[in-house]
């Protein structure tokens, strides 16, 4: 082959290995960073932490929304599954917990419109053993988090929403 | 003729500039699509945002851009960056965001600066909802979006916002809308002056 073809064979190649290459990684290093920091550098797994209310200096996450009130929750299954509830807020505003895995994909979603008396599920990797009559979510990789959202336009609904989330569990079985 | 170390070198830089660029293509792409997806009156929305359905670009996009995003059964995300006539929405324009009824349990429009975070200014109303709107008998709504509030119409502030975009988000959207996007009634953006001129 001769010396032109083969450096402009070699330099299309690597454009597309580097493109698809940083296209696939991006997703798993955003999270990686994004649960670095929510679980402030790794001090705090597998419990819920509480969010102030959303303002324009909120910077942890882009474009959060400020009409609700966050929770989270980053979990580390490697040990073992973990078991998540939520109360449902007073009010009957609208709540969700969300599940997200370390490649940014939203493996499971509840709302209290389905369960108005709470949430609850064990989250376990694939092949865990779990407790019986527990409903069960399988997550692919152990990392990721766990997102509470509630309703919370206003001071007096976030404080609302506030006093409801704290009885969230987020625990290792 | 070069020397075989010479040939080996030379390779080796075109193929490190080789994956730079691609991976400088893929940031590039994945930054300034946004979330992506399809559009829909103006507005760009994906069925597949945060589902596991998500090819590797569109997940990489809203890695980027939305990150934490929910699925469409509980939440859909349509994102304007123009006006009703094509413009790109900056700061130092008004508009007027006029709908009708929005197809879930509870809506929300809010602005987010180029960065993708909410603007800095302290006027807190980075966003209007479905509470705020007051719709006439048909259901249909308008609302403000400026640097300043109005009497008598909700208002959410571009103060600080430079070139911006809206996010639309649908909360427990109905069936219907999360069968068929192209069924929902997308706001309209409308420019009514920039810089205090018509």
């Amino acid at each position: 082959m001769k010396a032109p073809v083969k450096y402009a064979l070699a330099f299309v190649l690597a454009v597309a290995a580097g493109h698809l290459g940083a296209i696939v990684a991006a997703p798993r290093l955003i999270m990686h960073v994004a649960l670095t920091k929510m679980s402030q550098d790794g001090k705090i797994v597998n419990g819920f932490q509480f969010g102030p209310r959303t303002t324009e200096k909120s910077r942890g996450v882009v474009r959060p929304s400020p009409d609700l009130a966050y929770a989270s929750c980053v979990y580390d299954l490697s040990r073992g599954p973990v078991l998540v509830s939520a109360a449902p807020s007073p009010d009957q505003g609208y709540v969700s917990i969300s599940v997200f895995d370390a490649r940014t994909d939203n493996i499971a979603v509840f709302d209290t419109a389905q369960y108005p008396q709470g949430i609850r599920f064990v989250l376990a990797k694939e092949g865990q053993a779990v407790p019986v009559g527990e409903q069960v979510v399988r997550a692919k990789f152990a990392r990721g988090v766990i997102l509470d959202r509630r309703l919370a336009p206003t001071a007096e609904l976030f404080a609302v929403a506030d006093q409801a989330r704290r009885s969230n569990i987020c625990k290792p079985l | 003729m070069a020397k075989p170390g010479t040939s080996r070198w030379k390779l080796a830089l075109t193929i490190v500039a080789g994956l730079a660029l691609g991976a400088g293509s893929a940031v590039w792409a994945t930054r300034a699509s946004g979330m992506g997806g399809e559009d829909f009156d103006g507005w760009s929305g994906s069925r597949v945002t945060g589902s596991p359905d998500a090819d590797p670009w569109l997940r990489a996009r809203v890695a980027f851009a939305g990150l934490l995003a929910l699925q469409r059964s509980q939440a859909i995300y349509f994102t304007a960056r123009a006006d009703s006539e094509g413009q790109p929405l900056r700061e130092e324009c008004r508009y007027r965001v006029s709908g009708g009824p929005i197809p879930g349990k509870w809506w929300s429009v809010t602005v987010y600066a180029a960065d993708n975070y909410l603007p800095i200014n302290s006027d807190d109303a980075l966003s209007f909802d479905a509470t705020e709107v007051k719709p006439d008998a048909a259901g249909n709504w308008t609302a403000l979006a400026a640097t300043r509030p109005e009497a008598g119409q909700p208002w959410v502030s571009t103060r600080g916002a430079g070139r911006f975009d809206m996010t639309l988000r649908i909360y427990q959207p109905d069936k219907s809308a999360q069968d068929d996007y192209g069924s929902i009634p997308m706001p309209k953006i409308s420019r009514l002056d920039c810089g205090g001129r018509a």
